[in-house]
């Protein structure tokens, strides 16, 4: 339906050099099977011709026959398969937009044939499911999703045509919703079906192949399936606040007069990070604030508003952590004395 | 003027010789398995109404002497079509050729040059063209077949 099959040499021609020509160039074993060399075989709408040839001597000189030529036209095969692109899980995190995973898309038929694809977000046996936002081919044909260069594919218009041994990389991007638990998971699939048909192996539609023979189904079922996981990365932090008591006289009973050390653990667990977190503490009734007493992971912080983490002003302390990741702790700590 | 001179021979000769009386037929089928209802498979030959890459092909030439006179020094050439791999014959009697038809010989005999220049045994894949020589006389009114099998690359 798309390419005209070239012409070649016919074989009786090729026989009578052969037979005639003692100086005829070797065919290397390497080059004879040029025309041939795809993984998905032999192009669909090729004739296959078969001449047998004799000779022999009937008592009046030798004698060359020929047969009649038996032709078998190739048929188109369908068969496709579809992968992950993405060897692991993808980390996402809570509410991200366009979250990528990428699939690859191969012809494995010997014609050139037009796929529809179709994504899945609701997989079952995942944590949850994301909204899906849009199938992208890779127009540029780098593997990488390029914004506002690669094409929206919408079904049924633009198809991709693939060649046989072609492959075309696809991008299904999703939606995460706001609060999935960290390393919840989403199974998201891509279907490639071939338009000319797909079916049990073996299905056949007449008349429907690549330069006029029958397209059958292969062993695909001329649809592929492949599944990428996106993975949620989402922090947390746990505060752990402890005390130590100094009495004037040299013990640890709160008495007016006594300080007391606060000592504020931040300890982020999950995956991935915190972005702009901050740890703030009211002065406790009772108390006055030590002034320049605050630390940052035992580093002096001035009270004031300024180019450090930290600053008090005058009823709470507070010290900026910035983007912290999970795994880290940070430690602050201030004094108070008891009124 | 090799033609010519056949043509003046003939008018000369009788009429037998004029035709040839020796016939060649070339026929190819796909052979495929059938389970049977007790589980067994059947291999039957089908007429190729559907042939894709990796079915198995075979090739039958049947032959006949339909004149009066014997044959002798009978050769039949078969050319491998490039879409097909050769697998082998049903007689083994043949020699083949792994270079387009320049040398000859029994597989076991002979090598095909790899791209970076050394040799290696050739395979069933790499023949060109099959050649029985006939070593007897074609009787009046006798007939054979060759068979040989490939598999659509």
């Amino acid at each position: 339906m798309l390419r005209t099959q070239t012409s070649r040499p016919s074989l009786g021609n090729a026989l009578l050099r052969l037979r005639c020509a003692s100086a005829l160039a070797v065919v290397a074993a390497t080059s004879a099977f040029g025309s041939t060399a795809h993984a998905a075989g032999t192009l669909a709408g090729t004739n296959i011709e078969n001449i047998a040839t004799a000779s022999y001597d009937a008592g009046a000189g030798p004698v060359d026959i020929q047969s009649n030529t038996a032709i078998i036209l190739v048929d188109e095969l369908l068969d496709v398969t579809v992968v992950s692109s993405n060897p692991g899980d993808v980390g996402t995190t809570n509410g991200a937009t366009n979250a990528v995973l990428t699939y690859q898309v191969t012809n494995n038929g010997n014609g050139p044939e037009v796929f529809t694809l179709t994504p899945n977000v609701a997989n079952s046996g995942d944590d949850f499911d994301p909204a899906l936002s849009q199938v992208v081919l890779d127009t540029n044909n780098n593997g990488v999703y390029d914004a506002g260069l690669d094409t929206t594919y919408v079904a049924g218009t633009n198809d991709p045509l693939l060649t046989p041994d072609q492959s075309i990389n696809v991008f299904v991007l999703t939606n995460i919703p706001a609060t999935q638990a960290n390393g919840d998971r989403a199974n998201v699939s891509l279907v490639a079906a071939a338009n000319t048909g797909t079916g049990t192996p073996g299905t056949s539609f007449a008349g429907a192949g690549e330069g006029g023979g029958n397209a059958v189904v292969g062993t695909s079922g001329a649809d592929g399936e492949a599944s990428g996981f996106l993975r949620v990365d989402a922090a947390s932090v746990v505060l752990a606040k402890s005390a130590v008591v100094a009495d004037p006289f040299g013990g640890t009973t709160a008495v007016p007069g006594s300080t007391i050390t606060y000592t504020i653990v931040a300890t982020i667990s999950g995956a991935g990070s915190l972005n702009n977190l901050a740890i703030n503490d009211p002065i406790p009734t009772g108390t006055t604030y030590v002034p320049a007493s605050l630390t940052l992971e035992g580093a002096a912080q001035t009270d004031a508003v300024d180019a450090d983490a930290g600053n008090f002003n005058g009823t709470r302390v507070s010290v900026s952590l910035g983007n912290v990741p999970a795994g880290q702790t940070r430690t602050v700590t201030f004094q108070v004395t008891i009124q | 003027m090799k033609h010519m001179n056949a043509a003046l021979l003939a008018l000369a000769t009788a009429v037998p010789a004029m035709s040839a009386p020796v016939e060649l037929a070339s026929d190819v089928f796909v052979e495929r398995e059938h389970k049977r209802a007790d589980g067994t498979v059947a291999t039957v030959l089908e007429a190729p109404k559907l042939v894709v890459p990796g079915d198995q092909l075979v090739f039958v030439v049947r032959y006949k002497n339909v004149g009066t006179q014997p044959a002798s020094n009978f050769i039949v050439t078969n050319p491998i079509p490039r879409a097909v791999a050769f697998s082998g014959t049903m007689d083994g009697t043949e020699v083949v050729s792994v270079d387009g038809g320049k040398s000859w010989g029994v597989m076991a005999q002979l090598k095909v040059v790899k791209p970076d220049g050394s040799f290696r045994q050739a395979l069933p894949a790499d023949v060109t063209h099959l050649k029985w020589n006939m070593n007897q006389t074609l009787a009046a009114g006798s007939a054979g077949k060759l068979v040989f099998r490939g598999v659509v690359r």
